[in-house]
């Protein structure tokens, strides 16, 4: 299959929902659609395409929006990344794990490092944060910074 | 009646500190869950931090066993987002010292494998013949862990004709004990028996979980990113996906044992059709604000970086996927309806770094709310008692 066929396929069996498609590289394809109609179309990539197979789901702090992909791959098609933006004042996103159950582990990174919150997420447990991580800390957006506590030495110096 | 158990998040056998709890129902695990983070450095972080080449170093250190996998997908990306292209000989070393590491890593694997089942000496025949490839990575690199090989437009050592002839005399001896092992394996019932059907993981189960690598590969799934996406030289190479449809562990045993045959053909096919040349280019300081998507099989399966630029010397973004994380959903579902004296197997199964002497499990009565530590190597002898008593497998047989 040629790089044209597969965009041929992806327009098709998309239509309307892609706002915005490329293709920089070889086998690998940039798909920008609605961030209402992600877990529609990923169910249309898996039953009109067969993808059931994601890699794993990258956040981007772009300052005033998040860009969310979703790295998906299939044998033939190879590398196709469905991309979503979402407001940082509505930091919400759908699930996708009823389509990908595989998709859980990346979700649950998702809210921890960027504080997106997953609606419809079977598990919504932090994943990587300790248990007595302070809240409202996402330390994968740009604004955060990590500031070492001071150390206190106990009888030591003051 | 139903236990839970806590395993980890400082348990040995386990690569990297995990949490992991299971719910037992006298021997049989009926639900495991998992809590991750306990080791997180932070590296996403970092690297926004860093620039382009001291990345390489910094990829370099997210796993101690394949890490020339995380260097190596990290360099292929930076390079198409700089516009570099690599020399040939370059290229042809790198993708070398990737396949003896896939070597290193399944022999690894093998032995640990072998020292779970209670076949002690088949560990230790395996990790005899790790020190040849281990040497050959000394000799070609200089290190035997972070071996340092890549840089942004090629490698940093080069080849000469006697350390390609001293590869090539190393990959006899190791394809001759290979062959060995393959044929151990299916002369020794017991371990063929202690394998079959242990962590069981259906075909379906493991495309729904996206399970990756070996493991994915014994479930009857041909994924393998060397054939569907080759990278760099992998389309000019011949070589086989191998797989397994027992989809349980001696089907990952018999997929590793397989890829170890076909990482020999490759790197035999590399030195000899090694092309003569520069071994890398001169990279730039910047690159243009873009963003790529790297994927490079790694020796538990698919490795993937997405990075993206924007213009400076730093990454805007490098996001990392390690096989493992991808493979932990169907470890849960391994383990489900499996024996608590299988846990180690399974574990092994996935995950083939073991590298501390002290094991403990914590065993945690429900009815008492009473906890005891029972070392790994009493569970190991707890799973020989079981096994000792259970009947004999009959329909277990090595598939040659």
């Amino acid at each position: 299959m040629t790089d044209q066929e597969r965009l041929d396929s992806l327009k098709g069996a998309l239509g309307g929902d892609i706002l915005e498609i490329t293709n920089p590289a070889r086998r690998r394809f940039f798909i920008t659609v609605d961030r209402a109609k992600i877990a529609a179309v990923l169910t249309t990539l898996r039953d009109r395409l067969g993808i059931t197979y994601v890699a794993m789901i990258s956040g981007v702090d772009e300052g005033d929006a998040f860009e969310i992909l979703y790295h998906l791959a299939e044998p033939a098609l190879g590398n196709v990344n469905v991309r979503i933006k979402i407001s940082k004042g509505d930091p919400h996103v759908a699930s996708v794990t009823p389509v990908l159950p595989g998709a859980i582990y990346y979700e649950r990174e998702l809210q921890d490092m960027f504080g997106l919150v997953v609606d419809g997420i079977p598990d919504p447990r932090p994943l990587i944060t300790s248990d007595d991580w302070p809240a409202g800390n996402y330390p994968l957006r740009k604004d955060w910074k990590f500031e070492r506590p001071a150390e206190i030495i106990p009888g030591g110096k003051k | 009646m139903k236990f839970n158990i806590p395993i980890g998040p400082q348990h040995p056998a386990l690569k990297e500190p995990i949490s992991l709890r299971m719910t037992v129902e006298g021997e049989v695990i009926r639900d495991a869950d998992l809590r991750l983070g306990y080791n997180h450095r932070g590296m996403e972080k970092l690297a926004e931090e860093k620039n382009w080449t001291q990345n390489i170093y910094l990829t370099e250190r997210i796993c101690g066993i394949c890490s020339h996998s995380h260097a190596t997908c990290y360099v292929q990306g930076v390079e198409k987002l700089m516009e570099i292209e690599p020399p040939k000989r370059g290229l042809y070393i790198r993708y070398l010292v990737s396949e003896l590491e896939r070597i290193h890593s399944h022999l690894l694997w093998l032995g640990v494998a072998g020292h779970e089942a209670g076949f002690d000496s088949f560990f230790m025949y395996t990790w005899r013949d790790r020190e040849v490839v281990m040497d050959l990575l000394e000799m070609i690199s200089g290190n035997r862990v972070h071996y340092a090989m890549n840089t942004l437009g090629g490698v940093r050592r080069d080849l000469d004709e006697a350390l390609i002839k001293k590869i090539l005399d190393g990959l006899v001896v190791l394809k001759q004990r290979s062959e060995y092992y393959f044929k151990i394996g299916a002369s020794e019932p017991t371990f063929v028996g202690r394998l079959a059907g242990v962590g069981y993981l259906s075909k379906e189960k493991a495309i729904a979980l996206c399970a990756v690598g070996p493991t994915a590969r014994a479930s009857g799934i041909t994924a393998d990113v060397r054939r569907d996406d080759p990278h760099a030289v992998y389309d000019e190479v011949p070589f086989d996906v191998c797989t397994a449809d027992s989809c349980d562990v001696l089907g990952r045993t018999v997929v590793r044992i397989k890829e170890l045959m076909e990482s020999y053909k490759i790197c035999e096919f590399l030195l000899r059709n090694l092309p003569a040349g520069d071994i890398a280019v001169k990279a730039p300081k910047k690159a243009k604000p873009n963003e790529v998507v790297s994927r490079y099989e790694a020796p538990r399966g698919e490795n993937m970086h997405y990075i993206k630029s924007n213009g400076t010397e730093r990454p805007e973004r490098l996001k990392v996927r390690a096989p493992t994380l991808a493979n932990y959903p169907a470890t849960i579902e391994m383990l489900k309806n499996g024996f608590i004296a299988d846990i180690p197997l399974i574990f092994a199964a996935i995950d083939p770094c073991i590298c501390c002497a002290e094991r403990t499990v914590e065993l945690v009565n429900a009815r008492s709310g009473e906890e005891t530590v029972v070392r790994f190597g009493d569970l190991r002898k707890l799973a020989g008692e079981r096994f000792a008593k259970s009947p004999v497998k009959r329909n277990a047989v090595w598939p040659f």
